[in-house]
């Protein structure tokens, strides 16, 4: 498969990777030669990645927010509408999910400041509060679903518990996506990368918080439909 | 999150295998060419699925060596037209145009050496194609596994959309090169900016829609399956609003999907009048404007096709006043074409008049539409075939015709040669005349077999009259079809024996894909790197040697006239 030898970078727009006049073309890889001498080239080709890497999330969170808000719409329709609406009695542990994400989200930013701070110990350690928080919350999300289950209360059993399953569980799967990026961003190598730390955890931190505020407001919605 | 797209777009000698070199490419080039050839593969396999289906209407009896062995129930019949909407609206009008097309050409239009996300755009190109296996697995297995294994092909084609969707914005915005700023961006590039725009929002509604529809099949919940619910429920409960919110949902979809099948056509409709008039597209941002509301607009009109289904009262005026308010931008469209062709040195080719048979079918389906749009007019009054004539000329022939135009201008850059011209005209001839002789009637026939019902005339004469027109219809079908046969061999000539281009740019066109190689060589950006000088339609300035100047060339290097 091509691509996955040779060192990564990508020749973005505007630079011309044959331009060094005669010999040229790159050597075929060797396998050591992360530090690219042409220094210049390697930054500009940064700060075309960094602009990509955002618009993508940014476009890639309004998507997202799509998907949600026609579940929402859908929730809103079916609830006003409904004539056996058998309201889902909230677990007292979203109280505590929602107090753990909220405080991933201080996390991470405290851990952002060290980074810039260039305190590589400090960020880590963050950060891996961070995940942790992510994956205490995830883990959170699974004991509400058994206290519901507990109570009797399954997916299939009434239209209001449809959509509590289906939104905690839309909204797990995303967040788990983001918990990815938090691994990602606290495990990749970034010398050889086309995409520095501080961006990579900026653009983590752009998705982290938004799967935050939907949290938030998925909350608010079911806890406001009852 | 973060893709990390390793060095995937890094110029290489073609080494390595088939797979490696085609399959596995990252490369935007080969991906889109992959497009185009789902596209073709599914094209005509939807058309003979139409076959099948108008030659039952007239022959019922008929037996097909194939179809008879998989049993003729009315369950069977029914797949019949879903695997044909199915294949052409989503692999034909939403892949072709944007996604094959715009993949190959829109990093070369605005200069950029790859997609943004290359590794995500090969993973979208596979999903696809396992979204086309699974849709066509779904053909033959029992009907309700079928439905099952369909829904799960739609949304592993809504989510590899919105994977390209989100690659085609950022690379538009991000990557494009020196000197190519908004104003000078092809009008196919700003189409394909809007379309996935669009296809952004509407793609991930249809997705919640198949995730509450795979949920209703998985883990029996009650999202959209009323029936069952409700029926111990009084009858007028039961009525009203599940189906409405499947309806809601899906309209969402559904009436953008039109739209976003149309604007990329739109796009590459401009850009080839303007090139074979030899003249700049007449009043180009106020086109870039109008196919930004096109988007907006076409986002907003789902509710058009719910004034029958207990909408709030004042909302059928608001829907009926937005898409109304759609033909404006369609309008400027329109005043734009005819005025880029006006008193115009036309070359008038095969690229040409399937452009220009895009625009009288987009007229005469757009014409149509304008019935539908009146609030009065609702199921009621016209028939199915009113309904399915107007679409099917809007939207799915129109594209195609527009799809036809891109392949005959482009197919000397995609392989260096290009289709036979007199080939081309026959088959465009055959294929205009074919589609009106069927598709017009079919307004009529939705028109007269409505009108005669509501007037209580006896079904058994309005039979009588609607019996011929439906085998005239048929025998049009057949026409068409056979035209194709002549594109298909033109295809497949000119591919292997085909005049082969003596220069890079045959069609003297401005736009930077032509200022390399065509075919382009793999990763590579002609001499030196890519910068635009100057708008995308410089065509007859004054003073200039030839009658355009491509958007590479710089202001002093511009050869002055005698």
């Amino acid at each position: 498969m091509p691509g996955t030898i040779a060192p990564p970078d990508i020749e973005l727009i505007i630079e011309d990777s044959r331009g060094g006049g005669g010999g040229g073309s790159r050597p075929p890889d060797g396998g050591d030669d992360g530090d690219n001498s042409d220094f210049d080239r390697q930054r500009n080709r940064r700060q075309a990645s960094q602009r990509r890497f955002s618009t993508a999330i940014a476009i890639a969170m309004v998507s997202i927010l799509m998907f949600f808000m026609a579940l929402a719409s859908a929730f809103l329709v079916l609830h006003h509408s409904s004539h056996v609406w058998v309201a889902v009695h909230l677990p007292w542990i979203l109280w505590v999910n929602t107090a753990v994400l909220i405080g991933s989200s201080l996390m991470l930013e405290r851990a952002r400041a060290r980074l810039s701070l260039g305190d590589d110990r400090g960020f880590r350690k963050l950060w891996l509060v961070t995940t942790a928080m992510g994956f205490l919350f995830v883990a959170g999300q699974l004991v509400a679903w058994r206290q519901l289950a507990a109570q009797g209360v399954f997916i299939a059993s009434n239209q209001a518990s449809s959509f509590f399953y289906i939104f905690t569980g839309a909204h797990g799967v995303h967040l788990l996506g983001g918990v990815a990026a938090l691994l990602f961003v606290l495990l990749r190598n970034f010398e050889k990368s086309q995409i520095s730390r501080p961006l990579a955890a900026e653009i983590t931190s752009y998705y982290w918080h938004f799967m935050d505020g939907l949290w938030i407001f998925l909350f608010a919605l079911l806890y406001l439909g009852k | 999150m973060v893709t990390y797209d390793g060095d995937a777009n890094q110029p290489e000698a073609p080494r390595g295998s088939f797979v490696s070199r085609y399959l596995l490419s990252t490369e935007h080039k080969i991906i889109g060419l992959g497009y185009l050839w789902l596209a073709l593969f599914s094209v005509f396999l939807g058309m003979a699925m139409s076959l099948v289906m108008r030659v039952h209407l007239i022959w019922p009896g008929a037996h097909f060596p194939f179809f008879s062995t998989l049993g003729d129930t009315a369950e069977r019949y029914a797949t019949l037209p879903l695997l044909h909407g199915s294949l052409m609206v989503f692999f034909v009008l939403t892949a072709a145009p944007q996604l094959g097309f715009g993949n190959y050409l829109l990093p070369l239009q605005i200069g950029s050496r790859e997609m943004a996300f290359p590794v995500l755009n090969l993973f979208s190109f596979w999903a696809s194609v396992i979204s086309l296996f699974g849709m066509t697995a779904a053909f033959f297995a029992a009907p309700q596994v079928g439905i099952t294994i369909w829904i799960i092909s739609i949304s592993i084609f809504l989510a590899a959309a919105l994977c390209s969707a989100i690659n085609f914005s950022v690379t538009a915005i991000d990557m494009r090169a020196k000197g190519i700023t908004l104003p000078r961006l092809p009008l196919t590039v700003w189409a394909w900016l809007v379309n996935a725009i669009l296809g952004m929002l509407i793609f991930s509604i249809l997705l919640a829609a198949c995730a509450g529809l795979l949920s209703d099949r998985f883990f029996d919940t009650h999202f959209f399956s009323a029936a069952d619910f409700l029926a111990s429920q009084p009858s007028n409960v039961a009525a009203d609003p599940l189906p409405a919110l499947w309806q809601r949902l899906f309209w969402f979809f559904a009436q953008a999907e039109v739209y976003v099948a149309m604007v990329p056509c739109f796009g590459i409709v401009s850009h080839l009048i303007s090139t074979f008039s030899r003249k700049p597209v007449w009043k180009e941002r106020l086109v870039v404007l109008a196919l930004c509301a096109v988007g907006l607009v076409g986002f907003c009109v789902w509710g058009q096709h719910m004034f029958s289904r207990g909408l709030n009262p004042f909302s059928p005026l608001v829907f009926s006043v937005l898409a109304a308010s759609l033909g404006v931008p369609a309008a400027i469209l329109v005043v734009s074409w005819f005025a880029t062709l006006w008193k115009a040195r036309i070359r008038l080719n095969t690229s040409l008049l399937f452009a220009l048979g895009f625009v009288s079918l987009f007229l005469s389906g757009g014409i149509s539409g304008i019935f539908l749009a009146r609030r009065g007019i609702t199921s009621g009054a016209v028939g199915e075939d009113f309904v399915a004539g107007h679409f099917h000329l809007v939207m799915g022939v129109a594209a195609t015709f527009a799809i036809l135009a891109a392949l005959f201008f482009w197919f000397p850059k995609l392989f260096g040669r290009r289709l036979n011209e007199s080939l081309g005209r026959t088959h465009f001839w055959v294929t205009f005349a074919g589609v009106y002789c069927v598709f017009m009637p079919m307004h009529w026939m939705g028109l007269v077999s409505q009108s005669a019902k509501n007037a209580g005339a006896n079904l058994a004469s309005i039979a009588a009259w609607i019996g011929p027109v439906r085998s005239f219809i048929t025998v049009g079908i057949l026409i068409a079809v056979f035209a194709q046969g002549i594109f298909l061999f033109n295809f497949l000539w000119s591919l292997l024996r085909g005049e082969r281009i003596r220069e890079s740019n045959p069609w003297s066109a401005t736009t930077l894909e032509w200022m390399e190689a065509s075919p382009p060589r793999p990763g590579e950006h002609g001499d030196g790197e890519p910068a635009a000088y100057r708008g995308a339609y410089e065509f007859g300035v004054p003073g200039v040697a030839e009658d355009f100047i491509p958007q590479h060339v710089a202001p002093d290097r511009v050869a002055k006239a005698n």
